[in-house]
């Protein structure tokens, strides 16, 4: 009997059983890296219902009272806080400069780079826009202040001595602005030219041979394959940086700010740091936090189906 | 009845044992002041990252503790570095993640009074009475002012207590004297003179710094507007502030809500647009060496700063520095020219309290922590770590004097005096009002003794002390304790470099807005309190 259940049962799932049988090392691959988002991603979870308490430093998250007004006392909080206002306004402004000017920036280089002829100078040229990836805000802050500082900065002292007036680049609210997405956009474009550049090589050579055939220059073949050829890879770049319309990284503008752009550079993550971390208010700044993420997953919601509308393939 | 005394006189016996046993455990925990089981503490230790310096957990000083606590207590002591400049930021790190120190000290009381809400700090109010035949060397030094300062009045708990401020110093204002000679000037005694000599600075760049004129700084500030410029500022508060205002208005402990601050603000703006003021002060942040190189090399003339700022750090500090590169003639000397409206130089200094020292909840040796407390305030131990090894850091002199040295090496000192190891006290105490006097003058090695005296002098000149208003916890006062200062420090900086057509604006959006964060709601609640308490 018990022979007989289990061989139906084997024959019911032979397919299945001889996928697994064939790639099981594939799925106990996969172990790890479920165990790491559980542990670090879905595990901490738990602790956004502080947004909803009163936090309690020696108390878990599960016995804290509930926070006043049906635990939303920290998102009104939060909504009448002129400061995070400021800093919801500052975060868009940064980041839809930076989609608008940084976005496009990689796109170009990869495709300047692409047209280089000497190996040897696209290697150097490559190698040379990638470095700056690597250096951390807080060197590039160094260097900028060395660098911009009006009177002791060495453009300003160039500007100076070419009889212009020093230019206001880190203690002016609108310079600042610029400056912010210009060292964004030197620190990460090189990198971020790689992925497009992998998915160039995936077009066939034989529709650049063919079209020069027909007589299409370098411009025309640029514009009518490379572009077509990887504009999936830039749709879906594009869905991911509207994901972050809301989010903000911290390091950046923490290191590049002073108290003359401060109304310029105040950005969530700084107020949460202000707040919360330096100003021990976990509710309000979780609350804060919370409020960022659901913002950002709708902006990547909208963008996938906006991509998908328009015939994209979308990332998911 | 035979049964009934045996009876008794069993639960007798059964009640004495109990009680004895009972005693036995307590009083066997500690045997002369040592614990019988050894035990365990980690204390915090500032981080000054000053140049040169050794390494703050481990070296001759913490030898030195570590082994007369295992020697006095059987504690074993290890020491947990917190950097001195972010030192309220890494803290809280630090308790969030109930990972702070057993013995931990800070500047901030509303940070503490914050994690005292949560549950995240002990009481330390039954560890100290019921101990306090152990801790006559705690007692002695801090006497029950300091001891009990923070009591609650209500309810009796003792989140913190206060260091002793020995020494009740804060301000000076130093300008350079080799610069005075040059330019045939005489030490400014008013305010008019002080700007007449910031100009003559910077109309001389030329002959005073030669081919590095376009350096120049006749005044040097930073990004902590009020603490940099202390004794501009508080010249502009009227005389007749009372002890409620300085109480109501005293929680910003730059002086920001005193009267009259908004008018020495004014004049760092116009000094500001004169090209007095160093133009990039406000682009660096805290623990920033910039403005300390510039005074080093000799570009400054002069600054505001802690009373013995340019004399501290031996050879490799400002004083040494000059001389060195600059020429023997080269010093600084404190000068004393901000009067008030009634004519005085006054100045508002704190009470004499200093760090805060608590215990977080984490602490599992309360007892073993307040035996810490009681062996660093022992006059014998605090002496040493304060003066070091004598033939090394300090030589008696004849009429026994210490006169302290600079080193560099295995022994130095990373803060004046070993600040940051006696937690309980910030001064040099030798125990005799008079050796303290002659020594603190000759206390800066490589200095010469007429700087630190006039130095000395000036700072704390007809002065006007803080006292204990002790009205329990002010609830306005959570959260606000980084927030505050940070607006602070923001909006003077702007109203500093504002064009002078926008000052009063910019000032007032600012202190609007400083009002509406949170300041407001602490200065109604402080009225309250202090009316409802001593009135």
């Amino acid at each position: 009997m018990q022979t007989a259940v289990a061989s139906s049962f084997m024959e019911k799932h032979q397919k299945t059983i001889k996928y697994l049988k064939k790639y099981w090392t594939l799925y106990l691959m996969l172990l790890l890296p479920i165990a790491y988002f559980i542990i670090f991603k879905y595990i901490p979870m738990t602790y956004i219902q502080i947004a909803f308490k009163k936090y309690s430093i020696v108390q878990s998250p599960w016995q804290m009272p509930w926070a006043d007004n049906n635990g939303m006392e920290y998102f009104i909080k939060a909504f009448s806080n002129r400061d995070f206002i400021y800093a919801l306004r500052n975060t868009l402004w940064l980041n839809v400069l930076d989609l608008v000017v940084g976005f496009p920036a990689p796109i170009i280089l990869a495709l300047l780079l692409n047209e280089l002829t000497f190996k040897r100078f696209k290697r150097f040229t490559q190698t040379v826009v990638y470095m700056p990836h690597f250096l951390s805000w807080i060197i590039i802050s160094g260097m900028a202040l060395k660098l911009l500082a009006p009177g002791t900065g060495l453009v300003n002292i160039v500007i100076e001595r070419l009889g212009f007036a020093s230019v206001p680049f880190l203690n002016d609210p609108t310079h600042w602005r610029w400056t912010y997405v210009f060292l964004g956009i030197w620190k990460s474009v090189g990198w971020n030219t790689n992925m497009l550049r992998a998915f160039r090589a995936n077009i066939d050579p034989q529709l650049y041979e063919a079209a020069a055939m027909d007589g299409a220059g370098r411009w025309r073949s640029m514009w009518h394959i490379t572009l077509p050829g990887i504009r999936s890879t830039i749709i879906t770049l594009l869905i991911l940086s509207l994901g972050h319309i809301l989010g903000s990284e911290f390091d950046r503008p923490y290191s590049l700010t002073n108290a003359l752009v401060i109304s310029a550079s105040n950005v969530i993550s700084t107020f949460i740091y202000t707040n919360g971390i330096r100003g021990l208010q976990f509710s309000l700044t979780t609350a804060v936090g919370l409020f960022q993420s659901v913002i950002c997953v709708i902006f990547l919601f909208a963008a996938n189906a906006l991509a998908k509308k328009f015939g994209e393939r979308g990332i998911w | 009845m035979k049964r009934r005394f045996v009876l008794t006189s069993l639960l007798l016996v059964l009640v004495l044992t109990v009680c004895l046993s009972g005693l036995a455990a307590s009083k066997a925990e500690i045997v002369n002041g040592r614990f019988v089981k050894t035990r365990s503490i980690t204390v915090e230790i500032f981080d000054r990252g000053n140049p040169g310096g050794s390494k703050p957990e481990d070296n001759f000083y913490t030898d030195f503790i570590k082994k007369g606590m295992l020697r006095d207590h059987n504690v074993k002591v290890t020491f947990k570095p917190v950097p001195r400049w972010t030192e309220v930021e890494v803290l809280n790190n630090l308790l969030a993640a109930g990972d702070a120190p057993d013995v931990c000290v800070t500047y901030s009381y509303p940070t503490i009074q914050t994690y005292a809400n949560m549950g995240g700090v002990l009481d330390m109010a039954p560890y100290l009475d019921g101990n306090k035949e152990l801790l006559a060397g705690l007692w002695d030094l801090l006497g029950d002012s300091n001891i009990y300062w923070n009591r609650d009045p209500e309810k009796g708990t003792i989140w913190a207590i206060e260091a002793l401020l020995f020494q009740n110093k804060r301000i000076n204002t130093f300008v350079r004297e080799d610069w005075l000679k040059k330019l045939g000037l005489k030490e400014p005694k008013t305010l008019a003179e002080f700007e007449n000599m910031l100009r003559a600075f910077r109309d001389n760049a030329q002959l005073l710094l030669g081919k590095d004129a376009d350096k120049m700084v006749p005044y040097s500030t930073s990004f902590d507007v009020g603490w940099r410029n202390d004794h501009l500022l508080i010249s502009f508060v009227p005389e007749s502030i009372t002890e409620k205002e300085r109480y109501v208005y005293g929680f910003d402990d730059r002086r920001l809500l005193f009267p009259g601050y908004k008018n020495g603000v004014k004049k760092l703006n116009e000094w500001y647009n004169e090209g007095l003021i160093w133009k990039n002060f406000a682009l660096y942040a805290a623990g920033d060496k910039t403005e300390d190189n510039m005074i080093k090399a000799g570009y400054v003339g002069a600054f505001m700063h802690n009373w013995d700022y340019p004399y501290r750090d031996g050879q490799e500090g400002i004083h040494a520095n000059l001389q060195k590169l600059v020429g023997p003639d080269a010093a600084y000397i404190a000068v004393e020219c901000f009067q008030n409206n009634a004519g005085i130089y006054r100045k508002y200094l704190s009470a004499p309290i200093d760090r805060k020292v608590f215990f977080p909840s984490t602490n599992k040796e309360p007892l073993a922590s307040v035996l810490y407390l009681n062996w660093i305030s022992k006059l014998e131990n605090r002496k040493f770590l304060q003066i070091g090894e004598k033939g090394v850091t300090h030589e008696v002199l004849a009429d026994g004097t210490i006169q302290t040295k600079a080193v560099t090496g295995a022994k130095i000192m990373n803060s004046p005096n070993n600040i940051d190891y006696t937690i309980t006290i910030n001064g040099l105490d030798l125990g005799d009002t008079d050796l303290n006097v002659k020594s603190v003058a000759l206390g800066y090695g490589g200095v010469d003794k007429r700087f630190i005296e006039k130095a000395y002098k000036i700072t704390s000149n007809e002065a006007r002390y803080g006292k204990n208003y002790n009205v329990g916890q002010i609830y306005a006062e959570e959260g606000m304790g980084a927030v505050l200062p940070e607006k602070r420090n923001n909006f003077l900086i702007q109203s500093v470099v504002a064009k002078p057509a926008d000052f009063n604006s910019v000032f007032d959006r600012g202190l609007q807005d400083y009002l509406n964060t949170g300041g407001q709601a602490i200065i109604d609640e402080r009225r309250v309190k202090y009316e409802q308490f001593y009135e």
